[in-house]
């Protein structure tokens, strides 16, 4: 079953001779509970891939469909109500609040959405990424991998249709690195989430299920092999 | 380029929305301290004018001199102008008489006519021969004389006939007095008054060069001619408003005028300094590529030094042509409200004082508020380039609670305690001002409760009883009610003196009838006039109230009338009674139908009238002659427009000055919160990234804006209402007993100058929310 359905998806910045395609004419689908990576050089157009699939960015042509809706069919504020409650983002510079706690930063979209946090899953998440001692430790007080770790529960906390992740482990040491692979790995498997994984570090796609790579905004299907 | 500050010009271009506010903040401190400086040039000047009109233009004035010593004066080169000046009847009540009103004669040189321009002949000339004389307008309205006519004096000694040889106009003090004036050569008025005069002597009234030292050369003068300086008499308002009295009132004056301008240059500077503050952080990545590329800290605090002076060209010049508008605006506000006492003022006066220290103080303040801007920027980490962070956003230390608000709430009010100094700034500032405006509105009470010609019960023209008895019929006051100009007639009657006892110490009292429009308008602090106006009791005044040995509520009074004792209760006590009692006496108010009933009499003593806003000097002759003859006929008008000029001016600058505050406290959480927003964009990114809309992100916002202004409002209030109460019951509760109140309406006027400053701090930030790209926002990695 697709989950995620892109089709004919372009993009340009600029005018004239600054004029830069950064994608053109992309489609491809993903399945419920794959975890599929992104693979492209620096100003390939990876992140504006992963941009306008999050509903970010707008793309000048093609459409997104997640779980059957079209994002960009919505208004700006369906649009941001339907990614906090079936998108979760996990960024290269984590983009924790600072102002809240461990625990109050993993059940962030909940309160955005006026829930109540689910205790049960709120427990179980930090079980599973090893915060639980740190529950009310600012992100100030964390390394950076456990910061990591904290944005990967903020993004699992709503039980997201999707959850993309921007070069994850960019800011990461080899070992976090491993660790926060390990983790999204695990989710995938243990939550069957499905997970669209943005890196431009090639050793790290080989534990996916499929591999997409990105060139001058042109995306290749590279199957579930390494390039 | 040929030099690195030639950036400014072109960073100017990319950066002109975000260096709006902080050219809009310079505009504001230039045109507040051009406003203040201009307008008080402007009130100086009218100032001037009308004391010049009402007190003359000397300066100084000498008695008991000799021929001599008068000619010494005279001669010194720092002597402009000088005239010897005597006066006979100055208190109206010596029995000099012109068709049977008092009469006060004045005699002086030509040259006090250009000392004195209410002295100035109007009509013909001055009074040169001997037996001439200048006569004020009221003798031709009132008798009919002209120009060439014979009018007779009539002295305790026997009569003189002068002619008339031209008009002066009218002088307050003599028509409220109902009396005339004429004027005399000093020839004349030696021939036939010296001697009878009270001050026996004449003055010589001396005008000084203004740029002299005006005190000096009075003390010089008393040294050279061996002057007590004590005895030599000063015109103290107009020597003050030139800057040149020694007069402790006028010297403390300047002070809190000084501390004014320097606190409003004080919270100017302020202003622009969090502007250029936030301002700073907005462009912190800009600062941080500057250092990146090898600019030394202190040539980017040059930078930053050198925009900010580049604003001041546009900056200052808008400030002060904004502020010219506004000074024009408020002198026609002013000559429109009070003619008569603005009359001098400047319609479009252009003050150089203003224009000097708007740009002087504009400048000063600039450069002293960016130093620390500057120095902020030349702390830029080259590293802030990258990431964007120059180190605003202060590190959590607290998690923000969640239990009680929703997060995007609980995260604004976290925002706003995330810095405690930030805190205590912002809600301080809020607080001082509510405290400012709380404490300042008592005086506005104060005000009201002294100047008499704002109450409802002032009188325009007042018919009075020559020999205060109850002579005027009250026929007459329904004859003056039909007179079209006349809007409200009024009157009272009065039985002085009438021997009493009662509870308290009472000896005497003065018995006064009131009729509706006077009991309306009375202010009950005690008891109440219910009673009283219906014949059932009497009211005393509370000033004497509060007197141990006086009649308080419920006291029983026995008044004895031509031997015949009644005895009338105090059922109310009044704030004020607009009038005062003989001496050893104490007022009661009755009823029109208690005075009959106690004194037999049903006549008036006093007949007053408001007159319709368009009411000219011919429905007041008029109404003159309606009173008809043997009566004294008061025309306060003039009188109390001067009164009203003194508290608009005073209104002016009191409400003026809490106008800044308001707008100043309004600045600055518009900024503060402005710099906060720009400190935590990329926060704001991420979180819409992840799901936060614009209108929760906006809730954030707002959140934070409302706990400094509610912290301050209720720091502000609770201190505010307490110093109010303070200042109430010293200036206004102790003189008039009126009880103290919720200042109502200035707690109004706060929470919606409030509101209106969270919303407009709010409007911006929200724009540039609305505005936001999240990718861009959270793409510079």
């Amino acid at each position: 079953m697709d989950i995620l359905k892109v089709e004919h998806l372009s993009k340009t910045y600029g005018d004239g001779e600054a004029r830069v395609e950064a994608l053109k004419d992309v489609s491809f689908q993903l399945e419920k509970g794959e975890f599929v990576a992104v693979a492209g050089e620096s100003g390939s157009g990876k992140s504006t891939l992963l941009n306008c699939i999050g509903g970010l960015d707008t793309p000048d042509r093609g459409k997104v469909w997640l779980d059957g809706e079209d994002i960009f069919s919505m208004k700006e504020k369906k649009r941001t109500i339907f990614r906090r409650r079936n998108i979760g983002f996990i960024f290269q510079s984590f983009r924790l609040v600072t102002e809240l706690n461990v625990e109050q930063n993993i059940v962030f979209p909940m309160l955005l959405d006026y829930q109540k946090p689910d205790r049960a899953r709120v427990e179980e998440i930090l079980e599973v990424l090893g915060l639980a001692d740190r529950r009310k430790h600012l992100p100030g007080q964390l390394s950076g991998g456990q910061q990591q770790r904290v944005a990967i529960g903020r993004a699992l906390a709503m039980r997201p249709q999707i959850i993309l992740a921007d070069e994850p482990t960019g800011n990461l040491d080899s070992g976090n690195s491993r660790d926060v692979m390990d983790l999204l790995m695990k989710a995938s498997r243990y939550y069957q989430q499905t997970i669209l994984m943005i890196t431009h570090n090639t050793a790290l796609t080989s534990s996916v299920d499929r591999v997409l790579r990105v060139r001058d905004g042109v995306l290749t299907d590279l199957g579930g092999v390494q390039p | 380029m040929r030099h690195y500050l030639d950036l400014i010009p072109i960073s100017e271009k990319v950066h002109k929305r975000q260096t709006r506010m902080t050219r809009l903040c310079i505009v504001f401190a230039v045109f507040l301290v051009a406003v203040i400086f201009g307008m008080a040039d402007m009130e100086i000047q009218s100032q001037i004018w009308q004391s010049v009109q009402s007190d003359g233009g000397w300066h100084a004035g000498f008695k008991d001199l000799t021929q001599e010593q008068a000619a010494i004066i005279r001669a010194r080169p720092e002597v402009v102008r000088s005239s010897r000046y005597a006066v006979t009847n100055y208190r109206v009540d010596m029995g000099y008489t012109i068709t049977g009103k008092e009469t006060a004669i004045c005699g002086f040189d030509e040259t006090m006519t250009e000392l004195f321009p209410a002295a100035e002949v109007a009509e013909g000339r001055f009074a040169y021969s001997e037996d001439e004389a200048v006569a004020t307008r009221s003798i031709q309205k009132q008798t009919g004389a002209d120009i060439g006519d014979t009018v007779t004096l009539v002295t305790p000694e026997g009569k003189i006939n002068f002619v008339i040889s031209g008009f002066t106009g009218d002088h307050s003090m003599l028509t409220t007095a109902d009396a005339f004036g004429i004027f005399l050569n000093t020839d004349t008025y030696e021939e036939y008054f010296t001697g009878a005069t009270e001050a026996e002597d004449f003055m010589l009234y001396v005008e000084f060069s203004p740029f002299c030292d005006i005190q000096g050369t009075i003390t010089d003068i008393c040294k050279q001619l061996d002057i007590d300086r004590d005895t030599v008499g000063q015109n103290t308002k107009l020597l003050g408003l030139m800057f040149q009295s020694d007069d402790p009132y006028m010297t403390s004056f300047f002070h809190i005028a000084a501390v004014l301008a320097v606190l409003v240059a004080v919270a100017g500077m302020l202003m622009i300094s969090s502007s250029l503050n936030s301002n700073v952080a907005q462009r912190t990545e800009f600062f941080g590529m500057l250092r990146c590329l090898g600019a030394e800290p202190g040539q980017v605090a040059r930078f930053v030094r050198r925009e900010a002076l580049r604003w001041c060209l546009t900056a200052i010049p808008t400030g002060l042509a904004a502020s010219i508008l506004v000074v024009w605006g408020l002198s026609a506000t002013l000559r429109y409200l009070s003619p008569g006492y603005f009359a001098g003022m400047p319609v479009f006066g252009i003050s150089l004082p203003g224009i000097g220290a708007g740009t002087i103080l504009g400048l000063a303040t600039v450069l002293l508020a960016v130093r620390s801007p500057a120095k902020k920027a030349s702390k830029v980490s080259p590293l802030a380039a990258v990431s964007g962070n120059a180190g605003t956003v202060p590190e959590a230390k607290k998690a923000a609670d969640t239990r009680f608000f929703h997060v995007d709430t609980a995260l604004g009010i976290h925002h706003a305690w995330g810095s405690r100094k930030n805190f205590f700034l912002m809600a301080g500032s809020f607080a001082f001002s509510i405290i400012l405006f709380l404490s300042f509105s008592p005086a506005i009470d104060f005000m009201n409760h002294a100047i008499r010609p704002l109450k409802p019960s002032t009188a325009d023209l007042s018919v009075i009883s020559e020999d205060n008895t109850c002579s005027l019929p009250r026929d007459l006051a329904e004859e003056l009610s039909r007179n079209p100009a006349v809007r409200r007639v009024y009157g009272r009657s009065f039985a002085f003196h009438l021997p009493a006892k009662g509870s308290s110490g009472v000896t005497a009292v003065d018995l006064v009838s009131y009729e509706r429009n006077q009991f309306a308008w009375a202010k009950v602090v005690d008891g109440s006039a219910e009673e009283a106006q219906k014949g059932e009791g009497v009211l005393v005044g509370y000033y004497e109230a509060s007197d141990k040995d006086s009649l308080k509520a419920g006291d029983v009074v026995q008044i004895e009338v031509e031997g015949e004792t009644r005895q009338v209760a105090v059922s109310g006590v009044l704030s004020d009674i607009p009038f005062n009692p003989t001496e050893g006496a104490q007022i009661l108010i009755c009823s029109e139908a208690l005075f009959e009933q106690l004194t037999g009499q049903e006549d008036y003593t006093v007949i007053d009238m408001q007159l319709e806003s368009g009411a000219t000097d011919a429905d007041v002759e008029q109404i003159r002659e309606a009173a008809g003859e043997g009566v004294t006929f008061s025309d306060q008008r003039l009188a109390n427009s001067e009164a009203k000029g003194a508290y608009y001016s005073f209104a002016l600058c009191l409400y003026g000055f809490l106008v800044i505050i308001a707008l100043i406290s309004a600045l600055s959480i518009i900024n503060s919160i402005s710099m906060s927003v720009s400190a935590r964009m990329k926060q704001y990114g991420a979180m819409r990234a992840i799901g936060m809309s614009i209108g929760q992100v906006i809730r954030m916002v707002a959140a934070e804006a409302v706990t400094y202004v509610f912290w301050g409002i209720l720091f502000g209030c609770a201190a505010g209402l307490a110093l109010n109460r303070m200042l109430y019951a010293m200036l206004v509760a102790e003189r008039w007993g009126t009880e103290w109140y919720i200042p109502v309406a200035a707690l109004l006027v706060i929470l919606l100058s409030v509101t209106g400053s969270v919303l407009w701090a709010v409007k911006d930030p929200a724009k540039r929310i609305r505005n936001m790209s999240v990718v861009e926002t959270i793409g510079a990695e």
